[in-house]
């Protein structure tokens, strides 16, 4: 009989940001079903879900519980920067290892941690790089207030300012708020290029609907004029904004639902297979199955789940994933990944833009950034540069 | 509101004057992460023609004369890496002029932050010296600039406001701070300055 190995999913499933962490959750679900299911490997992934309900006051017990009472060694989970913040000193104390699959801020590297979302050289930078020389230098910043929106908005003002243009407002809300009508006051007042939204949950969702009100009667906030750009929106969340407010909006991430790569389409055959189509495949569920198969491939190869033998097997190798090809760097703990911008098509998910398909190495203290060179980059772009970057990325219809 | 700009630590070189231990090749990773280079000595450390631009060094086994250079007088940031908190090692760690700590066991997070809180913490404190420098030599040449006023306001038999405003636009054409200026300042200028003065009042 194959040896059981418990590991930890610690996603909200109810309260706020619900609909991520259950992509999150169906997606390493999904992925254990289909190790469990396969005789390569000499084990049975256990399942010990762990739902904190979107209340930050239990990640920790529930972590602790995890590690003491489950027998888990590994922890999937975590969405926001916060709960992760929160179990990472019971992770250290235990020695365990979290997995952490969502896209942040970065500006940490933990030993207890293996990073398989992007961090800013992986979204924000290359998501401005293509906006601005499209819409113009003039940014509207808005957040959640907490460290996501703060840094990320922070990076952003350093490169709108590093080539030359301007924040014509940045306005926080605290979480849960839908009192947007003041950024809209002032993205009209204001007339920026475009906006970044780190916003999250229903706060979000409200911009989207009041920004689409707000173009009924003015054109300006219409998304081909002023679109709302974002790092984190993904499939999972078009329906609860609404398809018509969502429409024409643009999002970076290292996959969409609509990339006809064949890696992709395999791997969506058998999601349609265990779930109704209808149903959208977000980058959270797809970050949730590869983790689980980058975990279940080096517990193979380390044949124990030790944290230090399941790492020492999780660098230097190539792992083939819905994503395309990925790598674990073991100096950063951060994963390689590609990027694509997507505009949103309502009903139809996101029309892929020019982007880039093979994976980018993270640098998640963004030690290999220059800004002079960003601003070179974008100031000078014109038509013979975007040709020569277009001739290696794959566009998809 | 101007835009932070990313700290960044690429290319910088480190030296952690502290025996070799895990402690020690958990700080080396995170700070090859970082981009920096850093090399382990203990104790005997010589400062060469190249210093390093950071100094990490351990709190609880430093001593007086691990440093080659005057006692609280740092030529590089200094990062103290404590498991004591015994007083005295604190009072030894604050007479080096230490820029920031690190608690040990050193964990993967707080490196960069104190990194960041320590170069910036030297750079204000090298900003204060030599400010407090330059406030020090212009009081010290008070009774200077008083002698030069005095000076002008005898010969001349002028009021005191008159006669620093002849002082300061001399120094001014000869390019020369007030202190400066009053030192040389003789009585045969003096006299020559105050006519000059009374021939454009005159002029006017």
């Amino acid at each position: 009989m194959n040896r059981e190995i418990a590991v930890g999913l610690l996603y909200s499933t109810t309260g706020a940001y619900n609909l991520i962490g259950q992509d999150c959750l169906d997606g390493a679900l999904m992925a254990m079903d289909e190790i469990n299911a396969n005789s390569r490997y000499a084990f049975n992934f256990t399942p010990k879900i762990a739902n904190p309900g979107g209340n930050i006051n239990e990640y920790q017990r529930l972590t602790e519980k995890l590690l003491r009472e489950e027998d888990c060694q590994q922890i999937i989970g975590t969405v926001t920067s916060i709960s992760r913040k929160e179990v990472t000193p019971i992770i250290e104390k235990h020695d365990g290892l979290l997995w952490y699959t969502a896209p942040y801020e970065g500006f940490e590297c933990c030993e207890n941690i293996i990073y398989t979302g992007a961090c800013p050289n992986q979204h924000i930078v290359p998501m401005f790089k293509q906006v601005i020389p499209e819409f113009g230098k003039k940014v509207y910043l808005t957040g959640t207030n907490y460290v996501w929106g703060w840094e990320v908005n922070r990076i952003a003002r350093e490169l709108i300012t590093s080539c030359g243009g301007e924040v014509t407002g940045e306005n926080y809300l605290p979480f849960h708020s839908t009192d947007v009508e003041r950024m809209i006051e002032t993205i009209r007042e204001t007339r920026p290029s475009f906006i970044l939204n780190n916003l999250i949950d229903s706060s979000s969702y409200a911009l989207y609907r009041a920004f689409y009100s707000a173009g009924k009667t003015d054109d300006f906030f219409r998304p081909e004029n002023c679109p709302i750009i974002s790092c984190n929106i993904t499939e999972c969340e078009l329906e609860k904004i609404g398809y018509d407010a969502a429409e024409g909006h643009l999002s970076i991430s290292p996959y969409f639902e609509n990339l006809n790569t064949t890696e992709n389409l395999n791997f969506l055959k058998k999601v349609y297979k265990k779930r109704s189509k209808e149903k959208p495949v977000s980058a959270f569920f797809v970050n949730g199955y590869a983790t689980t198969y980058y975990l279940a491939e080096a517990i193979k190869d380390a044949q124990t789940d030790n944290i230090e033998a399941v790492k020492k097997e999780l660098f230097n190798r190539k792992f083939q994933t819905p994503l395309g090809e990925t790598e674990i760097s073991e100096k950063t703990l951060h994963t390689a990944l590609p990027y694509y911008i997507g505009r949103i098509k309502s009903r139809d998910g996101f029309e892929i833009l020019p982007s880039r398909p093979q994976a980018i190495t993270a640098d998640p203290y963004l030690v290999n950034f220059e800004s002079s060179l960003f601003a070179k980059t974008v100031n000078n772009f014109d038509s013979a540069s975007s040709s020569i970057e277009a001739s290696h990325l794959k566009v998809v219809k | 509101m101007s835009a932070f700009r990313t700290p960044n630590f690429r290319g910088y070189k480190a030296t952690i004057l502290h025996r070799h231990d895990d402690n020690i090749r958990r700080l080396e990773r995170h700070l090859d992460r970082l981009g920096v280079e850093s090399t382990v000595i203990w104790p005997d450390f010589k400062i060469d023609d190249t210093p390093p631009d950071v100094i990490f060094f351990d709190g609880d086994n430093g001593y007086d004369g691990l440093f080659p250079w005057a006692k609280g007088c740092p030529p590089v940031p200094l990062i103290a890496l404590i498991s004591s908190e015994a007083p005295g090692r604190l009072e030894w760690m604050l007479s080096q002029e230490t820029s920031a700590h690190l608690i040990k066991p050193i964990q993967s997070s707080g490196v960069f932050s104190t990194l960041v809180i320590a170069c910036a913490n030297y750079e204000k404190r090298q900003e204060q010296l030599i400010r407090i420098d330059t406030l020090e030599k212009r009081i010290s040449s008070r009774p200077v600039v008083f002698r030069a006023l005095l000076l002008i306001m005898e010969c001349g038999h002028l009021q005191d406001e008159a006669a620093f405003a002849i002082l300061r636009s001399a120094a001014m054409n000869n390019r020369q701070s007030i202190e400066d200026f009053a030192s040389t300042l003789s009585h045969s200028q003096a006299v020559s300055l105050i006519n000059d003065f009374s021939a454009d009042k005159g002029m006017a």
